[in-house]
């Protein structure tokens, strides 16, 4: 027994050891049938699959307002400390920002040129004995020649190396109905009354930069070019005179109105981006318990704290909107539209938005047009106590969020609560793209329809799947994009936009008809070009969805609402009229806002040339071509 | 003990004799207004070792000859002697000096943290490295500063732009320089009570009285500063230098410029100091502008007032008043300096920058200049892409005899010395495109997203002699704003799940393909 | 053989239809050189490693021409061969006509995928040659390096030529091609075996009928010691030109040591800067020694087909390469249209196309997002890199897949083909 047993043991596990390498051929017939089996499952269930990630993504657009989804605003960065500090700006030097006021008024009121202008407020700067220099700058675009001047002055801060700065700056022209030419006086008012009394405090440790830029954007964005030495075609900059280190922060003042009963806060930044949420909230708090100033989302009002100014919506019962709840819905719901209207077109909400592109983050201060109560001395408290937080920071704003969405001025959504909404639509348009993919590999041996037949493979043959045709139509479509914003955005478009739109729209609708002659493939071995090309568009625009949740969520946002459904439904008929007229819905998708939105246009193209904006040529060269290329396939022959 | 007790008797009998025979040390503080209304100040305690002469390297290995200091810092002779230091200088600065407003400071070292250069003598058992090395400890050891971890990443030997003040004994072996400066060091009381306690009289009496940190460090700028040199025909000196700029209009309600003694240093000098030879206090005096000086001052000699801090009989008490207010010139002459220098470094991308350098002649002559960059390898040059332009256009006179010594990742760092031809009246962009390097995670500092603070630039003016260039000694070497660059910095809680990702990755992507190369295809009938 | 439908621009006549084609898309590459497309790429390192950045050949060529040691530093990493070449030859200074110079790179290499692609089919000219060179100057993992003047793509010409001598049975111009090419990159030393295998059989498509190899391996040896023979003398040109031996560790050291951490289209960067000091030394010969696991047993499952396994292992390059750029795997790309017949079998080519995409436009928006906006931090791009492994790996799956599958032909009604 015990001489036996060890061999009969190790006999043992050297047969299990033998036959575990092996695989006998029925137990891989299960596996394959079993794969078999959920693959025609999921196959059978797709169109159910997608329509339900269809609802699930819209339904969650629509609640992401919801008061009860987001979550409050916090400080991250312990560095900050924000509204711990002493105040020192007293009425004296609201006095002095008096004073100031009365000049600018009547610099504005004589309509001074912006030199002078410049000329005089760099000698007010020079005056605290800070080094002030003036910039001229000129951008030739296709709108023509916009020149002007900036001003500003760099206060060295006393044992530092200078090798980092603070920038507060006004802009000339306040954000009032986005640049309509209201004078910045008091916010340009604030910055020269702050230059002298920052000066009088040994406490800062950063270079505090006193920028006052010309004209609304343009100004701005020279300055901070020729500041980072980046070059732009069609700007003309003097180079900058003065210099300091690097740029971590900024704070942009917009007080126009004759005092304020609210701050505003603006922040997004071009092409989608957002500063770091820190500064907001740390503003926020510096307004509420240093000033005492009331913090609001741009210019809305909170129903819960100002009852008086908020009046119901006249489509929406009194009982209902009684309810807190629907209150505070409505109320982030318009947030959260006023936020992807700023953010989907990349334009930004104001001059802070400039600053981004060059790693700074900012925000501008605004207050709210009104009869009082605050004024100079709450907005120099808030900014003096802003720039001590900012100067407390030993390491550039990295530890709150970049992505974020924010619903209230301290009530907001992490990436992961708001990205999948966009995401889960660019999902399903990825599994009706395979799907069709899939049908375009068989033919049933009756040639007749291949719908949910998947699960008899016994009467499919598959057949080939060509690409070349597709893709060398998807390029064309792609080339045909560029030619497009070659034409739009070229001088003598921009110059005489209502006559030439139409035209532009006629060329862009007829020339895609050329796919009536595509001849349809006489074999049925080999998948017709429809599906191929749908298959194609929808695995691209379900790609360039996901991507641009990243860069700028209210353009996903957008685009998956738009895209969605009418590139899922697009296909071919047999009647030559219903494939016109499906074509031309699609080609009014398309190219509609050559009609309608010509004022969009221009602004477009002006961010595009001024601004580096990408939202223009994205529209022409990547959204444009997709939806076109749907038209094509209900164009094509089935 | 008994006997140490006697010697050490015997050496406090003697002491005074060393002092009068060989040692000797003055004191001197002067005092100027800027034309920006502050004012600066500055301290020299010059300690000179009547016939004294720098260790040879040589006698490394022998017995050093023993030294026996009265007024003489012995901390910082024993040091000397120890590493056989020709000579050293040491600054320790904060804030940035504005050549456009102050003029030239009084003592040339003024970038901002700390900057060490010496000269020692080769040759020797233990090489120049190693003696550098152990400088460097001792000297952090000896001002409570972080000059340890000027290690070789920022060592550099450029002889050109630093050349000894003092002469150089000529020893068969020849000398060599170590320079490195640590532009993020910054310099507080820790650092001023070891510097004040190398003086004789500390700060108990005589002008040190008026080093008093809480008044000294509220200054727009100050740095103190040591120098060792030896003068072939008198001896060794040391001179320990502090260097002050502040301003009363700060905090000034009337807008004027008074200073006093008080508001400067919140102190009056009570008592002269004994063993210091000469002992004075001079005030430049402003040109043609009103103002009434208190006490009266002893001696007024082209436009110096001076007073002689040996003779006071009560507390000396300097006050300056002007009868108006103070208004800022709307522009500063800067003809004090040869040029105003602007260093800046472009781009806000975190894998490339460009280094631009604007320097300004106000001169209505052309001027030649040395200019010298070293970098740490954190930001690596491409040299092929240095050009110097006026307004726009490119000039390739400008720039000549570049010495170029490239940087090696993770240890050494780019010595870059050129001369520059400057013309007159106008001002030259020079550009150059560098790169900036990724760092291993091990490698950043504890504050990594704030990035590394790099060392000034360096303009000397040059002299032409009439066939050879020397630095200019009329007008010294000026310093540049220091830089800030920033990296882009990896995940640093990542480690681990890093490895692991990448190599299941691989892992996976072998497993497969060998999946596929190892088992073989055969048919299998379904249904 | 061929699947894969003809492209509209190759019906017969086919010599001067290609002819006319091949001068079209060429015309084109050049127009795109010549825009001022391609200063948006200077800095962009997905497309240029430090071993490859045109900007760093030019601070080589610089500090060269100035009697300084290029070697001496840490920016010029380039083999001396090329020095000499740029110095003595070709002008750099000017950017257009290095930009044309390029292009005709990119142009030579093309025609050499044309003839190998004819030489596998053992004609003179076919209907596919447009489609073949097409894939090579389309490609963007290709042109997108080029256009940055990469001299990746000069690796990547070379390599394509030696397997085209290698066609053609001319050993010593194989032989030499392949020594040059390891003097540029020393990780390309994997694709000797292949080449030479390649040299003593024919290039002709055997994945249909798999046999072991008939030619006996001892013409090898000569060969090696052709090869060994180049390379030590190239290793001594080398040296006479740099004055010195430091380009050793500067140029091949650095690919073993991997000093400079500069983000790329690879696995090794991340995963060294993350890397503990003490474990630095053990991981780098771990990752350089994976590199060659697999080139013994490609090459003994694919001895019919040698062409096939050296592009396998140009797969294999492409993904675990020190510092790799885009051309790496863009090469193995475009090779795929030399072998039509392996269309139908593969695996799950939608899936790595798409796989390719998101990765293709995923890479450049983190690396934005990280190196310039400083708003994702490392790990975006980290992830990105990951998933363009991803692409690359399941691409090699399918080519491993579909080139052994080819062998069992069309199944029969109700079989499939599984490995076991």
């Amino acid at each position: 027994m015990e001489q036996e047993r060890p061999p009969s043991k190790w006999k043992n596990i050297l047969d299990k050891l033998r036959n575990l390498g092996q695989i006998s051929p029925d137990k891989t017939r299960r596996t394959i049938l079993r794969r078999r089996y959920y693959v025609a499952l999921i196959s059978r269930r797709l169109t159910l699959i997608e329509i339900i990630l269809f609802l699930i993504g819209y339904l969650w657009l629509l609640v992401l307002p919801l008061p009860r989804l987001g979550q409050r605003t916090y400080m991250d960065e312990n560095a900050l400390q924000p509204a711990q500090v002493n105040t020192y700006w007293n009425w004296d030097d609201v006095h002095a920002a008096d004073n100031y006021l009365d000049h600018v008024e009547r610099l504005r009121d004589n309509n001074i040129t912006s030199a002078k202008r410049a000329e005089w407020l760099q000698t007010e700067l020079g005056k605290h004995g800070i080094s002030a220099s003036t910039q001229n700058y000129t951008f030739s675009t296709s709108f023509g020649i916009v020149n002007g001047t900036n001003t500003y002055a760099i206060l060295a801060s006393p044992r530092h190396s200078g090798t980092e700065a603070i920038v507060i700056s006004a802009s000339w022209i306040s954000r009032i109905g986005e640049g309509n030419g209201t004078v910045n006086v008091r916010g340009v008012s604030t910055v020269l009354a702050l230059a002298g009394f920052l000066k009088r405090y040994s406490h800062w440790g950063k270079d505090i930069v006193f920028v006052l830029s010309d004209g609304y954007l343009e100004g701005m964005q020279a300055w901070l070019s020729s500041y980072h030495g980046t070059s732009q075609s069609g700007l003309k900059v003097d180079p900058l005179e003065l210099t300091s280190g690097v740029i971590w922060t900024a704070l942009n003042i917009d007080y126009s109105g004759h005092s304020f009963s609210h701050l505003g806060i603006f922040f997004e930044a071009l092409n989608g981006r957002l500063p770091n949420q820190d500064l907001m909230n740390s503003a926020d708090t510096i307004a509420r318990y240093t000033a005492g100033v009331p913090v609001i989302l741009y210019d809305h009002l909170d129903p819960e704290e100002e009852p008086a100014a908020y009046e119901a919506p006249w489509w929406l019962p009194k009982a209902i909107h009684d309810i807190k709840e629907v209150r505070s819905y409505l109320y982030q719901a318009k947030n959260v539209a006023r936020h992807i209207g700023y953010q989907y077109n990349g334009r930004g909400s104001g001059v802070h938005g400039l600053f981004r592109q060059f790693r700074i983050d900012a925000i501008t201060l605004y207050g709210i047009p009104a009869m009082g109560p605050h004024g100079f001395h709450a907005i120099g408290r808030t900014v003096e106590s802003t720039l001590r937080t900012m100067n407390n920071l030993l390491e550039r704003l990295h530890a709150s969020f970049f992505f974020y969405l924010q619903t209230g001025p301290r009530q907001f959504l992490k990436i992961g609560l708001y990205l999948p909404s966009a995401i889960l639509i660019s999902v399903a348009l990825m599994f009706r793209g395979l799907g069709t993919w899939v049908n375009a590999g068989w033919i049933s041996a009756n040639h007749n329809s291949k719908d949910g037949a998947l699960s008899k493979e016994s009467t499919w043959r598959s057949r080939k799947r060509p690409i070349t045709g597709t893709l060398s139509v998807m390029i064309a479509m792609h080339a045909f994009g560029a030619a497009l914003f070659a034409l739009v955005s070229s001088s003598w478009f921009i110059s005489n936009i209502e006559t030439l739109a139409p035209i532009a729209f006629l060329t862009a609708f007829v020339l895609p008809l050329f796919a009536l002659v595509i001849p349809s493939t006489k074999s049925e071995d080999v998948a017709p070009m429809h599906m191929i090309l749908k298959t194609a568009n929808l695995c691209l625009t379900s790609t360039v969805i996901s991507i641009i949740t990243l860069m700028n969520f209210s353009l996903a946002a957008v685009l998956a609402v738009v895209l969605g459904i009418p590139l899922v439904i697009s296909s071919p008929s047999s009647k030559m009229s219903v494939r016109i007229a499906k074509y031309s819905a699609y080609a009014l998708l398309a190219l509609g806002w050559l009609l309608f939105a010509q004022q969009e246009i221009v602004k477009s193209v002006w961010s595009w040339q001024v601004l580096l904006v990408w939202f223009a040529p994205f529209v022409c060269i990547v959204y444009v071509p997709l939806v076109l290329q749907a038209g094509i396939v209900c164009l094509l022959q089935p | 003990m008994w006997t140490s007790g006697r010697i050490a008797h015997i050496l406090l009998l003697c002491s005074p004799i060393f002092a009068l025979s060989a040692e000797r040390f003055d004191e001197t503080l002067s005092i100027n207004t800027l034309q920006d209304g502050k004012v600066s100040s500055k301290f020299t305690f010059t300690t000179l070792l009547k016939g004294a002469s720098p260790r040879n390297p040589k006698t490394l290995d022998e017995e050093d000859e023993s030294q026996l200091y009265t007024v003489f810092p012995l901390g910082l002779g024993q040091i000397l002697r120890e590493y056989a230091v020709t000579e050293l200088h040491l600054s320790l600065n904060t804030g940035r000096w504005n050549y456009d407003r102050w003029g030239y400071p009084e003592e040339t070292g003024v970038g901002t943290g700390a900057e060490l250069w010496a000269w020692m003598g080769d040759g020797a058992i233990r090489t120049v490295d190693e003696r550098w090395k152990g400088l460097r400890n001792a000297l952090a050891g000896l001002f409570c500063t972080s000059l340890g971890s000027m290690d070789d990443l920022r060592t550099t030997s450029p002889e050109k732009t630093f050349v000894p003040e003092g002469s150089l004994p000529n020893w068969d072996a020849p000398h060599q320089i170590r320079h490195a400066s640590l532009p993020s060091e910054n310099v507080c009381t820790e650092n001023l009570t070891p510097f004040l306690k190398l003086l004789p009289c500390k700060s108990l009496s005589g002008i040190a009285t008026l080093l008093n940190p809480h008044k000294l460090f509220d200054a727009d700028w100050h740095g103190m500063s040591v120098h060792v040199l030896w003068r072939g025909d008198e001896g060794v000196e040391v001179r320990l230098t502090f260097q002050s700029v502040s301003d009363p209009l700060r905090s000034a309600v009337t807008r004027k410029q008074d200073w006093s003694f008080e508001s400067l240093f919140g102190r009056t000098i009570d008592r002269p100091c004994p063993v210091a030879e000469t002992s004075e206090v001079s005030v430049t005096l402003p040109i043609n502008a009103m103002y009434t000086i208190q006490p009266e001052p002893a001696r007024v000699e082209n436009n110096l007032a001076k007073f002689d801090v040996k003779e006071i009989s009560e507390p000396l008490l300097v006050r300056m008043i002007w009868p108006r207010p103070f208004s800022y010139p709307q522009t500063y002459h800067s003809e004090a300096t040869p040029f105003s220098v602007r260093r800046t470094l472009k781009g806000s991308s975190q894998a490339w920058g460009q280094l631009s350098l604007v320097i300004e002649n106000h001169r209505p002559t052309s001027m030649r200049a040395m200019y010298l960059e070293t970098m740490p390898w954190l930001l690596q040059f491409h040299l092929h892409t240095l050009q110097a332009r006026i307004d726009g256009v490119l000039q390739d006179k400008i720039i000549s005899n570049v010495q170029y010594m490239p940087s090696v990742p993770h240890s050494r760092p780019t010595t870059l010395q050129a001369i520059l031809t400057l013309p007159p009246d106008t001002s030259v962009h020079i550009t150059m495109d560098v790169t900036k390097a990724f760092l291993r995670y091990t490698e950043f500092q504890p504050d990594a997203q704030r990035g590394w603070d790099l060392p000034p630039a360096i303009i000397t003016p040059l002299e032409d002699h009439d066939n050879y260039t020397i630095p200019s000694y009329s007008e010294k070497r000026m310093y540049t704003a220091n830089l800030l660059v920033e990296q882009a910095t990896p995940d640093f809680s990542m480690p681990y799940n890093v490895i692991i990702f990448t190599c299941s990755l691989i892992a996976f992507i072998f497993g497969s393909i060998f999946n596929i190369l190892t088992r073989n295809f055969v048919l299998v009938k379904v249904d | 053989m061929s699947s894969k439908p003809q492209p509209p621009s190759s019906s017969p006549p086919p010599n001067n239809n290609f002819a006319v084609a091949f001068c079209a898309l060429a015309a084109a590459r050049t127009w795109l050189s010549l825009t001022g497309f391609s200063s948006l790429l200077d800095h962009n390192q997905l497309v240029s490693s430090p071993l490859t950045a045109f900007s760093n050949l030019k601070e080589g060529i610089f500090l060269f021409n100035h009697d300084i040691d290029p070697y001496s530093g840490g920016s010029f990493r380039q083999s001396p061969l090329l020095l000499s070449l740029f110095t003595t030859i070709l002008p750099s200074s000017s950017k257009p006509l290095a930009s044309l110079l390029w292009t005709l790179n990119d142009v030579v290499g093309a025609y050499t995928l044309v003839q190998i692609w004819r030489s596998r089919q053992n004609v003179t000219s076919s209907r596919r040659d447009t489609l073949v060179a097409a894939a090579y100057l389309l490609n963007p993992y290709l042109f997108l390096p080029s256009l940055a003047l990469s001299t990746s793509s000069f690796e990547n010409t070379l390599m394509l030529s030696a397997i085209l001598f290698a066609c053609k049975r001319k050993p010593s111009q194989t032989v030499f091609t392949l020594s040059v090419l390891v003097q540029l990159s020393l990780t390309s030393i994997i694709m000797v075996l292949p080449a030479m295998l390649l040299l003593i059989t024919d290039p002709h498509s055997h994945l249909a009928s798999p046999q072991p190899i008939q030619t006996s391996l001892r013409k090898l040896w000569p060969l090696f010691g052709e090869f060994s023979l180049y390379t030590i003398v190239l290793i001594l040109i080398s040296t006479v030109i740099a004055g010195s031996w430091t380009w050793i560790p500067q140029t091949w050291g650095a690919t073993l040591m991997l000093p400079d951490l500069t983000p790329n289209t690879g696995m090794w960067w991340y995963f060294f800067t993350e890397m503990f000091d003490h474990f630095r030394p053990f991981f780098l010969m771990v990752f350089s020694v994976h590199l060659l696991i697999y080139v013994a047993p490609v090459c003994l499952k694919f001895q019919y087909d040698p062409l096939y396994a050296a592009y396998i292992l140009l797969g294999i390059l492409g993904i675990f390469k020190p510092y790799p750029t885009l051309s790496d795997p863009g090469l193995f790309v475009s090779m795929i249209a030399l072998f039509p017949e392996t269309y139908q079998y593969m695996r799950h080519p939608i899936v790595t196309l798409l796989l390719h995409l998101h990765a293709a436009l995923l890479m450049p928006l983190f690396y934005d997002l990280w190196v310039v906006q400083g708003a994702g931090n490392a790990n975006f791009f980290y992830a990105s890199t990951l998933v363009f492994a991803c692409a690359n790996g399941a691409a090699i799956v399918d080519a491993l897949w579909s080139g052994l599958r080819v062998a069992i032909g069309e199944t029969p009604e109700g079989y499939v083909v599984v490995q076991e």
